[in-house]
């Protein structure tokens, strides 16, 4: 991996931790947010640490598995990391769905969080 | 519109924009990008404002229309907007296929440009 960008070390590290967490325990997330991060979930928006857990730990599956399928990772202007992730899912008993997931990491006394989080089953992609 | 967020109208504007000009004339996107912009384009890297263009144009079809099913938009704490496109597209004659495109607009010298752009088919979603 020595000889990735790296902002593509930083992004795929991110992408491997958050979905980890997310499949063991998703409450747990609220390390990687900030007061200011934003997440759009299926169209609808949470701003902040607590209401991006809430939404997150509210979510109406209790066991999830996601796998990644491709990933993309960008440096922006800001310094700032921009990745894309596309995959699939599986939640508890429902059969396995595609998602598409985009990021902003940002840098912030030496630590990457997510300031931006957009998510999106990929159901109405199905043509 | 003017009840939308600011970033949603900037955001939405450029999605239009884009998608509008790469079906009529892919080839007069350059004006969206900077010398500093990047796109990776089915996994493959190009920087600079030449490159991209330079990418798009050689695309190997004719014709090619774009319908968008959904778009997010979101402030970043740069002062940028983040937006991520979900949708489907023909080209020429081949068969309806999924996109995904995710955007990062940032404003210099009073203008929007696209300073980051990321571009997957969704053909590896149609899944079990």
């Amino acid at each position: 991996m020595g000889d990735k960008p790296i902002w593509e070390q930083i992004g795929s590290s991110f992408v491997q931790h958050y979905y980890q967490l997310f499949d063991t325990d998703r409450t747990q997330l609220g390390a990687i947010y900030i007061d200011a991060s934003c997440l759009t979930w299926e169209g609808q928006q949470f701003q902040g640490k607590a209401a991006i857990v809430e939404k997150l730990s509210s979510l109406p599956f209790t066991k999830i598995a996601h796998s990644i399928t491709a990933q993309d990772h960008q440096p922006t202007p800001d310094s700032c990391i921009l990745s894309m992730v596309v995959g699939q899912l599986k939640a508890d008993e429902d059969p396995i769905m595609g998602f598409h997931q985009s990021f902003i990491l940002k840098n912030i006394n030496d630590a990457w969080v997510c300031t931006n989080d957009m998510f999106r089953l990929a159901l109405h992609n199905f043509g | 519109m003017a009840d939308k967020p600011v970033w949603e109208q900037i955001g939405a504007g450029f999605v239009q924009l884009y998608y509008q000009q790469f079906d009529t004339d892919r080839t007069k996107l350059g004006d969206l990008y900077t010398d500093a912009s990047c796109l990776t384009w089915e996994g493959a890297g190009y920087q600079g404002k030449e490159a991209i263009m330079g990418k798009l144009s050689s695309l190997p079809f004719q014709s090619i229309q774009h319908i968008i099913t959904a778009q997010d938009h979101q402030p970043t704490p740069d002062n940028c907007v983040m937006s991520m496109v979900m949708g489907q597209l023909k080209a020429d004659q081949d068969q309806v296929m999924g996109f995904q495109q995710v955007f990062l607009l940032k404003n210099i010298d009073n203008k929007w440009i696209c300073a980051n752009d990321m571009f997957r088919l969704a053909l590896h979603n149609f899944g079990a």
